[in-house]
């Protein structure tokens, strides 16, 4: 029972000044074992605080990220499952499904985490899932200012991920949860 | 169950794992006419009250097999998966149980409490008898220590967990061990007796071994007449040795019950150590529960004042007074309290003073007393039983067995180090008949002393106190109530706080209004509580008398001086543009739940007035509170700078002597002059909530101690809400800056209370009564306690922010 948080495009300092207050309480180190971040932080700070909640962390390179070492991409397997994690901004259309299938192939993994489009998508297709976290911070896009807070929480328990969302609407923090099962332990 | 003749047991009882067979001669010694001779764990379920005593093999396999459906159950229901959706029918609401929820009661969070609980026990566990770390330390007798300890702990979540239990539980398990493999033993020997008779017919129990056994048959034929003969000696059962019957007819898997009701099983040794370590610690309707021992509450509600198991060193320490005077004189001279050594003692039953073997027989022998409660009008007293008395009387015993060792100490670190450090070779057998020989002087000691020594109403202590720190929120409620196995966090802790704010839909302004307003009613109850032992406090005052005036002008001094600078305060009001209000709404508050006293509706001016007016009494009011509040044991909080003066408060005019006691207020009042002087507009809550305080008092000059008694359980009633909500009303949105700088100086305060303190200790003068002077030490002590841990609590808590 694997807990991985999802999370990126905060913006922090630039677009937003930090989480809401509600997400913040809600983040307790403790809880989650990994932690899988889109990009665009843009600080160290934000490096720092993430990291204060859990040691493994992981992060690719958003356009507005200050620190240039982040990689473009990263692999990541936890339980029976293979992570990918990539910002999306390099993936063209944005946030079109079939883009980021090619790259889901190409990375050669079950889930894709990308974020970029500051809106919250989970799609499963034939190749795997693709997870779009949208913004922690609400802050608003290169595409839309109507930008709600979200991220998303994994649960990877043997063949089954449980994803939790967690989406600040009006003031309050709603929680849904969509059930994805991997067929068998062989590439799907 | 024919009754045995008074038999030695010659085979040993300790099984050939992991101990090296001691045959010490007393053991031999204390051969008992007992029902089971040495089936130990068969026998301490019978003392224990899990099975019943009758002789006859059916009852007791029945009760046998209960006992195990109702633990499988328990198991069942309580080890779940919160993954795991069965029916899919209950789906809860993902708002409520996603796992980053801070609800306490989410599956998510038990989820994770049972997770915190686990790392504790394992840690324990790991630690359990490395000595006979070939039993204790392999995996599947570790697997199931701490799942018996787990369910025991969510069964009971107002104990929770507490170190101590798994070592209460390790002996339980091991004579189950020691019993199954005497059934091994047995069936080596006789195996002829353990084939299976169904319907008279005698099979084999496999058909291999039926194989087997027509293999032999030549074999036999050979051997025939030896064959013969031994089918001679054993045909009848009831020839046989009647032990071996027992052991027999006790693992007949076509008894009663079949095999669930096996009484001596390795299968079932889970669930039979689990009743067992639940008879143990529930006492089983008797007077003596070990439970009680780790609790901290007290056992009859807030008005004993005492833990259990302080009452249990007490009256261990009354008895010995008894029987040997001298060695009491010493004790306290020194000034070694007996909890300090009888926590150990009592809490793992002698499980550390003691190797495994001889605890063993310890234990039969406190087993074997009965825990039936001896004076049913004696309820709180808690060793009340002949058991309870057993008890008392071996540690009694003990203390005697080193008693030359113990008067050559002069200093109370090295008394307790000899009485800590107990020798390991010990003669049990004349540990074991002194203790018996006190056990009647016990009994008697028991009836004729009141329960509670230190509870009159001179020296409620402030003992509780102490303790509680540890259970924060879990104290908020009556004891009775559970509400978390482990302490909940600081940020769930923080979650309900919201969301009972949000439910009663309340201004933001209220969560800081109710945190000064929680503090007054908790002053106020505090109060009333005291004004409901009108004698005592009327004594005292008397006494008090002509020194009062003394100090009545240092008060008046302070007084005033708070109430300047509070006018000042009043007009800056820095703490929210609401601050004005504040006080007049707190201020006013107060004098509905006292009966209406005065103005209703105050506002400012009238506040001023009224303090200025009120603060001649105020200064004999002072003293006149000295017979301390009986203490509620949910007066915990956390970084409260009201508790932190209330400490401080309680310390001033604590009354030993004249000539200590100047000093002492002295103190106290230094404290309260400090408290008014640093930071005007950082300590103007505190400031305000001193000067509530002290305008209370002057509320009750007097004519106010004769309280109606509706007054005192409403606003008691009302102070448990208002702390409660106080407990947990630290205000996370608002006015995180004034409440860092409250718990700056409410760490500065503790460390004052814990300055006066030693004081307080250094001035003491020994004319005073043993008894009293104990007390004072104690509540000395335990104040300082509670200030350090309030000190600790701070500190995690600016780490945490």
């Amino acid at each position: 029972m694997v807990l991985v948080l999802a999370i990126g495009d905060l913006h922090i300092p630039h677009r937003a000044p930090d989480l809401p207050a509600k997400f913040k309480s809600m983040l307790v180190p403790g809880k989650i074992q990994h932690i899988i971040c889109t990009g665009n932080l843009c600080i160290k700070e934000v490096h720092d605080y993430l990291k204060s909640l859990c040691p493994s962390l992981h992060v690719t390179r958003g356009e507005y990220d200050e620190d240039s070492r982040y990689p473009e991409t990263k692999t990541i397997t936890i339980g029976q499952f293979k992570l990918g994690l990539c910002h999306g901004h390099q993936v063209v259309p944005w946030g079109d499904l079939d883009s980021l299938a090619m790259l889901q192939r190409q990375l050669d993994v079950d889930i894709l985490v990308n974020g970029h489009t500051h809106q919250f998508k989970a799609y499963k297709h034939e190749a795997g899932v693709v997870i779009n976290p949208g913004s922690a911070t609400g802050a608003y896009s290169s595409v839309t200012y109507d930008v709600n807070p979200s991220f998303v929480l994994m649960d990877i328990d043997g063949l089954r991920v449980v994803v939790y969302v967690y989406e600040l609407i009006d003031g309050e923090v709603k929680v849904d949860k969509i059930d994805f099962k991997k067929t068998s332990t062989a590439t799907i | 169950m024919p009754p045995a003749a008074l038999v030695v047991p010659t085979a040993k009882t300790s099984p050939e794992s992991s101990l090296s067979a001691e045959s010490s001669p007393e053991r031999g010694d204390l051969g008992k006419n007992r029902g089971f001779w040495d089936l130990r764990g068969v026998q301490w379920r019978t003392d224990l009250g899990v099975l019943p005593s009758s002789s006859s093999v059916d009852d007791v396999r029945r009760v046998t097999a209960n006992t195990r459906r109702s633990y499988a159950a328990l198991r069942r229901r309580l080890l779940i998966d919160p993954l795991i959706p069965k029916d899919g029918s209950n789906f809860p609401d993902p708002v409520m149980d996603n796992p980053l929820s801070q609800d306490p009661d989410s599956m998510w969070g038990r989820f994770f409490q049972k997770a915190e609980l686990e790392k504790m026990v394992d840690q324990d566990l790991s630690r359990l008898y490395p000595e006979h770390g070939s039993y204790f330390q392999t995996p599947g007798c570790q697997g199931m220590l701490r799942r018996i300890v787990l369910l025991w702990c969510i069964s009971h979540p107002s104990y929770g967990y507490r170190q101590g239990m798994h070592e209460l539980l390790a002996p339980l398990l091991y004579v189950l061990q020691a019993d199954v493999e005497r059934l091994s033993a047995v069936r080596k020997l006789y195996e002829h007796y353990f084939t299976d008779n169904f319907d008279g017919l005698v099979f084999d129990n496999t058909d291999s071994a039926y194989r087997s056994h027509l293999k032999q048959i030549p074999q036999h034929i050979e051997n025939h007449t030896e064959i013969q003969e031994d089918q001679v000696k054993f045909n009848n059962l009831y020839e046989l040795d009647p032990k071996i019957q027992t052991i027999i007819s006790f693992s007949d898997a076509y008894g009663a019950e079949g095999e669930l009701g096996i009484v001596l099983s390795e299968k079932f040794m889970e669930h039979d150590t689990y009743c067992m370590f639940d008879a143990l610690m529930n006492g089983s309707g008797g007077a003596v529960s070990m439970a009680s021992f780790f609790s901290l509450c007290p056992l009859n509600g807030p008005q004993n004042g005492l833990p259990p198991v302080i009452e249990a060193s007490s009256t261990l320490y009354h008895l010995l007074a008894i029987v040997d005077s001298s060695l009491y004189t010493h004790f306290t001279e020194l000034g070694v309290e007996p909890q300090y050594f009888a926590l150990r003692w009592l809490r793992v039953l002698f499980g550390r003073e003691f190797a495994l073997e001889d605890l063993l027989v310890i234990w039969d022998e406190i087993f074997s007393f009965d825990n039936t409660r001896l004076n049913s009008e004696n309820d709180s007293e808690v060793l009340n039983s002949s058991r309870g008395a057993f008890i008392a009387a071996l540690a009694v015993s003990m203390i005697l067995y080193i008693r030359s060792s113990i008067l050559a100490t002069e200093t109370a670190t090295c008394c307790l180090q000899r009485l800590l450090n107990f020798p390991q070779d010990v003669n049990l057998g004349k540990l074991l008949k002194k203790a018996k020989s006190l056990v009647n002087i016990a009994i008697n000691a028991m009836r004729s002393v009141p329960p509670r020594m230190y509870s009159d109403g001179i020296h409620e202590s402030v003992k509780p106190m102490g303790f509680s720190i540890h259970s924060l929120p879990s104290n908020a409620a009556p004891p009775g109530s559970p509400l978390s196995v482990v302490r909940d966090s600081y940020w769930e802790e923080k979650w309900r706080v919201l969301h009972e704010e949000e439910k009663k839909q309340t201004t933001p302004l209220k969560q800081s209004q109710s945190q000064r307003k929680g503090w007054s009613e908790k002053v106020k109850s505090r109060l009333l509580r005291t004004e409901s032992d009108p004698s005592s406090s009327k004594a005292y005052s008397e006494k008090r008398g002509p020194s009062r005036r003394v100090r009545r002008n240092l008060l008046d001094d302070l007084a005033r001086q708070l109430g300047l600078e509070e006018e000042t305060d009043c007009e800056k009001a820095v703490c929210g543009n609401g601050g004005s209000e504040e006080n007049s709404s707190i201020l006013s508050d107060p004098p509905s739940p006292i009966g209406g006293v005065n103005d209703d509706n105050d506002n400012d001016n009238e506040n001023d007035n009224e303090i200025d007016s009120e603060q001649s009494s105020v200064a004999s009011n002072i003293l006149v509170d000295e017979p301390e509040p009986k203490p509620e044991p949910e007066s915990s909080t956390a970084a409260d700078s009201g508790n932190a003066i209330q400490e401080v408060d309680e310390n001033g005019p604590v009354p030993v002597s004249d000539g200590p006691e100047d000093a002492t207020l002295l103190k106290g009042v230094e404290n309260e002059e400090s408290v008014g002087k640093s930071g005007l507009n950082l300590k103007d809550r505190i400031i305000l909530s001193g000067k509530q305080w002290f305008w209370k008092f002057g509320k009750n000059n007097g004519d106010r101690f004769l309280e109606k008694a509706g007054d005192s359980t409403n606003s008691s009633l009302v102070g448990h809400d208002q702390k409660g909500d106080m407990d947990k009303g630290e205000s996370v949105n608002q006015n995180k800056i004034c409440s860092l700088k409250n718990l700056g100086q409410s760490m500065v305060e503790n460390l004052q209370v814990i300055e006066s303190v030693f004081q307080q200790e250094k001035g003491e003068t020994g004319h005073v009564d043993n008894l009293s002077k104990k007390a004072l030490v104690d509540r000395g002590q335990m104040t300082a306690m509670a200030a350090l841990k309030e000190l600790r609590k701070i500190s995690n808590i600016l780490s945490e922010m």
